[in-house]
């Protein structure tokens, strides 16, 4: 039932937007590229994730359940 | 309700374009959509729209089609059949068109963009843009301080936008400190496109003897080509100056609009962020993005575009378009705003974005708390202004504010 994320970081174009409305469940590395702080994190973080992956840019967030 | 403007590009481009294309509408200004777009959003997701070379493609002023193109690979930057005026690019040396051909990131796609767009993105992230945060609040009460020196109205966007954009683009990419001087003369100012490379080349060839922890410093550190370099920092000292000043006269005046907006955001600093999302949905500065090319013949939702056609994302109409904003036309602080294309869409979509909302939000915030009731005075860009570039954006132009001495 929890939700489970895979990150394509060789789409990832390192704008940032998941950082910025998700910051607890994806950072950027020293490269700008996104890193997966929580491959399948709670519940409470179920809509930023969502809205994370819906503003991606690059489509680079696929979510899974 | 069709998804597609009646008139049929494909006949009309045999026959008679400009009786079937529609011209860009210019009735239009940043903080009001054009009456005409909104009509043909209204009537259809894309329509019909004249290119300066003559033929036919389409105008996508639908969110949702616009955001599926700008994701469709489909669709290239490469093969721009538009020719720019304002980019004279015969008057400049070999090497430079030879850096201009290979370094522009919006030029390329593929594997060529990734690699070009991966050597400047480590500077760009959000990580990045909050450790500008305390020297870009130096830039910003500095230029407070200098317009505070001023009696009667003080135009925003040349006193104040203007010199903090450039000082953050300097700090950004880190143009060395002997080159600081000119860099405004001849980025912000009339200049030539060889005076910007001839910069350029200074500022790389500086940067090679001292390197430091920003943009220029990381192109001669890349395993880039020497054109590559020079091509790419001619566009990152070129790129964003102009849309982030625009963006903090634009957001000062819909504010001063909005004079309750402007109290209330006053009162509460911490819904900046939420605030700059709507400030880039309504202040676009562009009308339409660069334009994309069809690779092949390609259906995309209800849209046929044929292989050579142009396909322009009007930005401004798909910002505020009903099926993905609540009451569009509306300024509204308080919205959730994300979702718009003021930073464009798909592997092209603004690199420097972090930057830009940062340094938007410190220098519409420093105004609000030196001074609680400024006042508009006028602004040119509440009447219609002739677009800026060819690509169809909209002139920031004078804004006159005042305040209680
Ligand atoms: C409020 C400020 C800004 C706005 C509204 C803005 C807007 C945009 C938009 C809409 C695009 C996409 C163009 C297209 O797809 O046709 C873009 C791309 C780009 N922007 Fe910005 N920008 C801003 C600030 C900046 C800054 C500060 C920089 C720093 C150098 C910058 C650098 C770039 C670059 C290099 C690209 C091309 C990216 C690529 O092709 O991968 N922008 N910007
Ligand atoms: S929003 Fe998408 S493109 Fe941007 S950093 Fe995150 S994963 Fe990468």
């Amino acid at each position: 039932m929890s939700l489970s994320i895979l990150v394509n970081t060789s789409a990832c174009v390192g704008a940032g937007q998941c950082a910025l409305v998700a910051g607890e469940v994806f950072e950027q590395d020293d490269d700008g590229i996104v890193v997966l702080l929580e491959e399948s994190p709670g519940g409470s973080q179920e809509s930023s994730v969502r809205r994370a992956a819906s503003l991606c840019p690059a489509r680079a967030i696929e979510l899974r359940g | 309700m069709k998804d597609i403007a009646p008139s049929d590009p494909r006949g009309a481009a045999n026959e008679c374009p400009a009786l079937h294309g529609r011209a860009l509408p210019t009735d239009g200004t940043q903080l009001r959509l054009s009456p005409t777009l909104a009509a043909w959003r209204d009537e259809a997701a894309a329509t019909p729209l004249q290119y300066a070379d003559g033929h036919v493609g389409w105008i996508v002023t639908r969110n949702e089609l616009a955001k599926e193109i700008l994701l469709d690979p489909r669709f290239t930057r490469e093969t721009t059949r538009l020719p720019m005026p304002g980019d004279p690019h015969a008057d400049i040396d070999a090497d430079a068109q030879e850096s201009i051909r290979v370094g522009g990131p919006l030029d390329n796609d593929g594997d060529v963009h990734a690699r070009l767009r991966r050597a400047i993105a480590p500077r760009f992230s959000l990580k990045a843009a909050r450790s500008y945060r305390a020297k870009i609040a130096e830039i910003v009460q500095a230029q407070i301080g200098s317009i505070a020196k001023h009696v009667g109205p003080v135009d925003l966007t040349s006193a104040y936008a203007a010199p903090i954009s450039a000082q953050v683009h300097c700090l950004v990419m880190g143009v060395p400190d002997r080159l600081s001087a000119a860099y405004s003369p001849i980025f912000v100012g009339e200049s030539t496109l060889q005076r910007k490379f001839d910069f350029a080349r200074e500022a790389l060839a500086l940067k090679q003897q001292e390197p430091g922890d920003d943009v220029l410093s990381d192109l001669v550190r890349s395993d880039l080509s020497p054109h590559e370099q020079e091509g790419l920092a001619l566009v990152v000292l070129s790129a964003g100056r102009d849309s982030v000043a625009h963006l903090i006269s634009t957001s000062v005046v819909a504010l001063l609009l909005h004079r309750e907006q402007w109290d209330w955001l006053g009162a509460n600093p911490d819904r900046m962020p939420a605030a700059v999302e709507e400030f880039v949905r309504v202040g676009s500065l562009f009308v339409t993005l660069f334009s994309r090319t069809a690779k092949e013949d390609l259906t995309i939702g209800s849209l046929e575009v044929q292989t050579g056609q142009s396909v322009s994302v009007a930005v401004a109409a798909a910002n505020r378009d009903e099926r993905q904003f609540d009451n569009p036309e509306q300024f509204d602080v308080t919205r959730d705003a994300f979702g718009h294309l003021g930073f464009g869409h798909g592997i092209h979509a603004c690199v420097g974005q972090q930057v830009a909302r940062t340094v938007i939000a410190e220098a519409v915030w420093a105004l609000m708390e030196r001074w609680p009731g400024l006042r508009l005075v006028d602004a040119e860009q509440l009447r219609p202004l002739p677009f800026a570039h060819p690509v169809a954006t909209h002139a920031t132009g004078q804004v006159l504010v005042e305040w209680e001495q």
